[in-house]
């Protein structure tokens, strides 16, 4: 029996031993790929710059796709792209971009006004995520092409965030996806997994598991041409690492170059100490907000709504849970962006104070015994430390935090009334363009209310009329103060707790140079990254 | 015989209905909105509407589980909520990743729960039983999530001698087919060097998978080992000194191996469960992962498709089981 | 006696019950022993991440707690979750099966066919669903795990009727005329209690381990509740660096779910007169 068993053993180790020798002779997969960077920030939900828009879709269609105008650098400009100028009537109402000449969409053919016109109106058939921006204002009709190089738009009244907003829609060849349309679905069924660009990467056609891999090849006829960039990344693989925590794992063992920009601020030093990666840090336009339900009890109290924003430790949060990788921001809006009112302080942690509102809301009939719920983004590690860190303050003030575990689509719809909207939740507010609108314009007007971000239902006609008005008029310097005036109130009234803006902290491998971030888009158009080796 | 086989397949068919019924009311009543979720970030009130309308989803429940049912009857599983994109056209992409991972972790549990069983059996009640018996009842134990994390620690971080994540390295590009399964096609396209890279991100995930059938297997092998070592014909053999371990590797083992051999079949719904965890921690491109994001995007189409299709993977390998007793014991065939 | 010291002979099985024992006693008794018992709910946002230490021989987690006070206070949790679903689960198979087992025709038949679409359903994705579907807590997670494995008992029982029904004695009662109900609570039941107690051992490991999966994927135990699956959750953004916060959660799961397993294997034997002549 020994000799049988020890011969099976020896049989078996001799089979896991030619294995292993196999395996062991697996080539390291970069040196057979030169010029290939790994990101693991993860892909759109689908392709389709047109259907979605958040931050996944920014990190792929900024480079597979051109918009008219991009924003660039940090505070973020308005630049030229694929329009080289423009013009605005005295009223706001008719706008005219005229396009750069020569550019080239992936497959060859020229990019002209007509497919502009197409994107637009695509978008605004589509009617989704991105059309929100233009829906209001915009009819299909009224995007035209006068010439080859000239777009025409016809806005049905003046719109302040116009401008800002142009940079949403991506620019697709008409001609491809016209090819491609099935029914009267302007070809979004094929759009979802194919590429009708002409950015600097295109997408690699069959590389594409979707939610997992996808991969991208540098467009050698970019119209900004390559000049400016020695050594640029050829191919660009970008595999979905469903936790950040293991794309921070296959940064530090080699096998990642690029993370999502939401690492934990734990993270920070063992990366920067790691030698072969770092962590790029940048003041971003992202805010972070504990929301308040202002239709409901308690919340529908001011001093109920000042207690809990003085009960907040504000600075032990940033300091020593983010590691000061985060702003302190006292309002609604973004500190570095125009409309934020410079002198208005907001609230500081202070449980004395916190205790005085209290007292204050009782005496005005103010139940304090009623447990109150935080609803947390469960796959979102920091919404749940402030919380816990949030709920251990309010029980020394004899107030029960009860912590909710949720998901982003169960909040979102809850919000949808103000009956169902949580006591009090948390998320962030990233920048979809870089205008007052996407801050305070569409959390606190009551207009909004029944979107997620209107979640407070909030309720001044003041502030309403104030929002309106700077939004109707087109000059930045005369729609400033009526944000800042619209935001000093909203925090008179204690409508939310705004805790910071965001520091994005991104790790990126040493291999790669040149990163430039912008708030849109967090960093991540690829084009000017240089590799090194 | 056939008559048997056809009455074990139409029992199944209510089972099945009754599972698409069952899981089409629960998901159904899930308060998350999926036109939330498809309609994105910045997509106001108006948008949202519209989308619940083009999918059907403002309908009265009836409506909508008879409509489902047409369509599953084509094999049209409705198009995802999350991603827009064909949800069978995603299964048929992802289902050869998982039935390779599931076939890995089976191949591994056979291939070592067999030996170790045989192994506790001939030294019952002696230390090595005591040991492996801890052993396999520690495999059905541990938690897969936490061994996943702990494998990936010491293997691919502080060791550095498996991947981390994913089926394949970034670098290079698998061949397009013909069958879909990764490892089968490299080796097709006679790329020993892919399947190579291939079979070491296999490792990790095809053993945290592999543990609970590893711990099952071993158990019925010892018990049915155990149960033939007692029989006359052992006995005799042992008396007239017959090789003691030919006679256990050749003849007891043969003869023990038929229960075990039920497990097997048990065992692979029970896999392809365990799939949803163990995918997800490493980024394995297979139905488990697809099925973690549904979930957290209450995709109630996904969640549908893939609860039926792992119902009726269930069925199927139940049918054989039956079939395999039946083969074995004729008396099954009167009772049934 | 005799069926004692049968079962103190077999250590695995001995192991499994002092186990079991330890995680009864840290349940019980776990806000007196566990050296914070305050760091169930408080955070300590000055003591983060501390490495195994004398004064926290477990290290501390992402908000300064004492990772052992919170091993030792989630054992109360995880317990309550599985003696609470396998209770249910119970109240809901037993019964079904002794019907299903004893009674003829229609009811019977449907009885077996809804324990069958059960059982065909995949548990784990079948509980997600259900948090997802009722909110992701402990009550919803206890919940979808009792309307998972309630078919299991139904299956056991049903085939210890159908075995018993047939029995001398039972055709002895009924000639007495006693009422079916007191047959089957009163005489059947209590002859087949033996596979029902493996079951329901066998059931309380696995509970903990599928309650654990849940908290790991954010469907089950909320913050700050001292869990185990979720602790390991959380901990994942830590690592590599804090490999501690991962470890001893995880090895609680394991060992708790071992106790209750082998406990479970060793009852298995002792009852099973078949299983008990092959050892």
């Amino acid at each position: 029996m020994k000799g049988m068993t020890s011969m099976e053993i020896t049989r078996r180790g001799g089979a896991a031993m030619a294995l292993a020798t196999l395996m062991a002779a697996a080539p390291r997969a970069r040196a057979a790929t030169p010029g290939l960077m790994v990101r693991s920030d993860g892909q759109p939900q689908n392709l389709d710059p047109h259907q979605v828009f958040d931050v996944p879709m920014m990190g792929y269609a900024l480079n597979t796709y051109d918009g008219l105008l991009r924003y660039q650098g940090s505070p973020p400009t308005l630049e030229p792209w694929l329009a080289v100028d423009h013009t605005a009537s005295e009223d706001g109402l008719d706008w005219a971009f005229r396009l750069r000449p020569g550019v080239a969409f992936h497959d060859g053919s020229p990019l002209t006004a007509s497919d502009v016109v197409y994107s637009f109106r695509r978008v605004l058939a589509l009617g989704k995520a991105p059309a929100s921006a233009f829906l209001p204002i915009l009819k299909p009709e009224n995007v035209t092409a006068p010439d080859p190089l000239t777009v025409r738009f016809r806005l049905d009244r003046p719109y302040g965030p116009f401008r800002a907003a142009i940079p949403i829609v991506a620019i697709v060849n008409e001609r491809m996806v016209r090819a491609n349309e099935r029914g009267n679905d302007w070809g979004a069924a094929w759009l979802a997994a194919n590429e009708a660009g002409s950015g600097a990467y295109a997408f690699v056609p069959g590389s594409l598991t979707p939610n997992e891999r996808l991969d991208l090849q540098r467009h050698e006829g970019h119209f900004l041409g390559w000049a400016d960039n020695p050594s640029p990344v050829a191919r660009i693989a970008m595999r979905t690492a469903r936790e950040t925590s293991t794309g921070v794992l296959g940064l530090m063992n080699g096998s990642i170059d690029f993370t999502d920009s939401y690492l934990p601020t734990d993270q920070v030093e063992q990366i920067q100490s790691s030698r072969i990666a770092r962590v790029e840090r940048h003041s971003s336009l992202r805010t972070f907000v504990i929301r308040m339900n202002n239709a409901r009890a308690p919340f529908d109290n001011v001093n109920f709504r000042k207690a809990m924003a003085h009960a907040f430790n504000y600075d032990g949060f940033i300091r020593e849970i983010l590691k000061g990788y985060a702003d302190r921001n006292p309002g609604p809006m973004p500190n570095p962006l125009w409309g934020a009112p410079k002198d208005a302080a907001g609230y500081a942690y202070d449980l004395g104070k916190a205790r005085d509102f209290l007292r204050a809301a009782q005496a005005e009939g103010v139940n304090l015994r009623q447990p109150i719920r935080i609803h947390i983004q469960s796959q979102l590690e920091q919404t749940n430390q402030a919380a816990q860190l949030f709920q251990s303050d309010l029980q020394s003030l004899g107030v029960n935090l009860r912590i909710v575990s949720d998901t982003w689509a169960n909040i979102v719809t809850a919000t949808g009334s103000a009956e169902t909207a949580p006591d009090m939740w948390i998320h962030w507010v990233s920048t979809y363009f870089v205008d007052p609108e996407n801050w305070v314009g569409q959390m606190y007007d009551s207009r909004f209310h029944g979107t997620w971000k209107a979640s407070s239902y909030y309720r001044n006609a003041e502030v309403d009329a104030l929002l309106a008005r700077a939004r109707g008029l087109v000059r930045q310097e005369d729609r400033a103060p009526l944000y800042e005036e619209a935001t000093r109130r909203v925090m008179a009234d204690c409508a939310d707790i705004w805790v910071y803006n965001t520091v994005e902290l991104r790790g990126v491998s040493n291999r790669l140079a040149n990163y430039r971030f912008c708030p849109v888009g967090s960093g991540a158009e690829m084009r000017w990254l240089r590799l090194k080796g | 015989m056939p008559g048997f086989i056809l009455r074990r397949a139409l029992l199944v068919l209510p089972s099945l209905f009754g599972l698409l019924v069952v899981c089409f009311l629960l998901i159904r009543l899930i308060p998350a909105d999926p036109a939330v979720a498809l309609a994105g970030d910045n997509a106001t009130p108006a948008q949202i509407e519209a989308i619940r309308r083009s999918y059907g989803l403002d309908q009265p429940l009836p409506v909508q589980f008879g409509r489902y049912l047409m369509d599953v009857a084509r094999l049209d599983f409705g198009t995802s909520q999350f991603s827009g994109r064909a949800v069978a056209e995603d299964l048929a992409q992802r289902l050869p990743a998982t039935l390779e991972l599931t076939v890995a972790a089976l191949l591994l549990g056979v291939g070592l729960g067999i030996p170790l069983g045989v192994l506790a059996a001939v030294h019952h009640n002696r230390w090595p039983d005591f040991l492996l018996r801890v052993v396999s009842v520690a495999g059905i134990a541990v938690a897969a999530f936490w061994l996943a994390i702990m494998l990936q620690m010491l293997f691919a971080m502080r060791l550095g001698w498996l991947p981390l994540r994913g089926q394949i390295s970034a670098g290079v590009t698998p061949p397009a087919g013909p069958t879909g399964f990764l490892t089968l096609d490299c080796l097709l396209a006679g790329r020993l060097d892919l399947l190579a890279d291939a079979l070491r991100h296999l490792v990790l995930p095809a053993v945290t998978l592999s543990l609970g059938g590893l711990a099952t297997i071993t158990r019925f092998t010892r018990a049915g080992v155990l149960d033939t070592l007692q029989k006359d014909f052992v006995t005799y053999e042992r008396a007239v000194g017959y090789p003691r371990g030919r006679l256990i590797w050749l003849y007891v083992l043969r003869n023990s191996v038929v229960a075990t051999v039920t497990q097997i079949g048990l065992l692979f719904g029970g896999l392809m469960a365990g799939a949803v965890v163990v995918e997800s921690i490493y980024d394995w491109p297979g139905i488990g992962s697809y099925t973690v994001q549904a979930i957290l995007t209450a995709d109630s189409k996904v969640m549908l498709a893939v609860t039926l299709l792992i119902g009726l993977i269930y069925a199927v390998v139940n049918i054989l089981t039956d079939l395999v007793h039946a083969l074995i014991d004729p008396r099954l065939r009167e009772t049934r | 006696m005799l069926v004692l010291r049968k079962f103190l002979r077999d250590i695995p099985a001995v192991a499994g019950a002092l186990i079991v024992l330890l995680v009864l006693l840290l349940a019980i008794l776990g806000p007196w022993i566990a050296p914070y018992p305050e760091d169930a709910a408080a955070s300590h946002l000055l003591r983060r991440l501390r490495p195994p230490s004398a004064a926290f021989p477990f290290g501390t987690d992402n908000l300064g707690r004492d990772i052992l006070s919170r091993v030792i206070l989630g054992a109360r949790g995880a317990l309550t979750v599985s003696l609470t679903v396998v209770a249910a689960a119970m109240a809901i198979g037993v019964p079904l099966g002794l019907v299903a087992g004893y009674a003829r025709g229609v009811v019977p038949e449907l009885i077996m066919r809804v324990t069958d679409v059960f059982l065909a359903l995949p548990q784990l994705i079948l509980a997600l669903a259900l948090a997802q579907l009722l909110g992701p807590s402990v009550e919803s997670a206890m919940l979808a795990l009792t309307l998972t494995y309630w078919p299991f008992f139904t299956r056991i029982v049903h085939a210890e009727t159908q075995r018993l029904r047939g029995a001398l004695f039972v055709d002895a009662l009924q000639g007495i005329g006693a009422s079916t109900p007191r047959i089957l609570f009163l005489h059947i039941l209590p002859n087949a209690l033996s596979p029902i107690i493996v079951r329901a051992t066998i059931g309380l490991g696995f509970t903990i381990l599928v309650a654990a999966v849940l908290g790991f994927l954010g469907m089950g135990a909320t913050p700050p509740d001292p869990d185990w699956g979720l602790a390991v959750a959380q901990s994942r953004g830590y690592l590599p660096n804090a490999w501690w916060f991962a470890t001893f959660p995880g090895l609680a799961i394991l060992v708790a779910v071992l106790g209750f397993n082998l406990l479970g294997d060793g009852l298995r034997d002792l009852v099973d007169p078949r299983l008990r002549r092959s050892r």
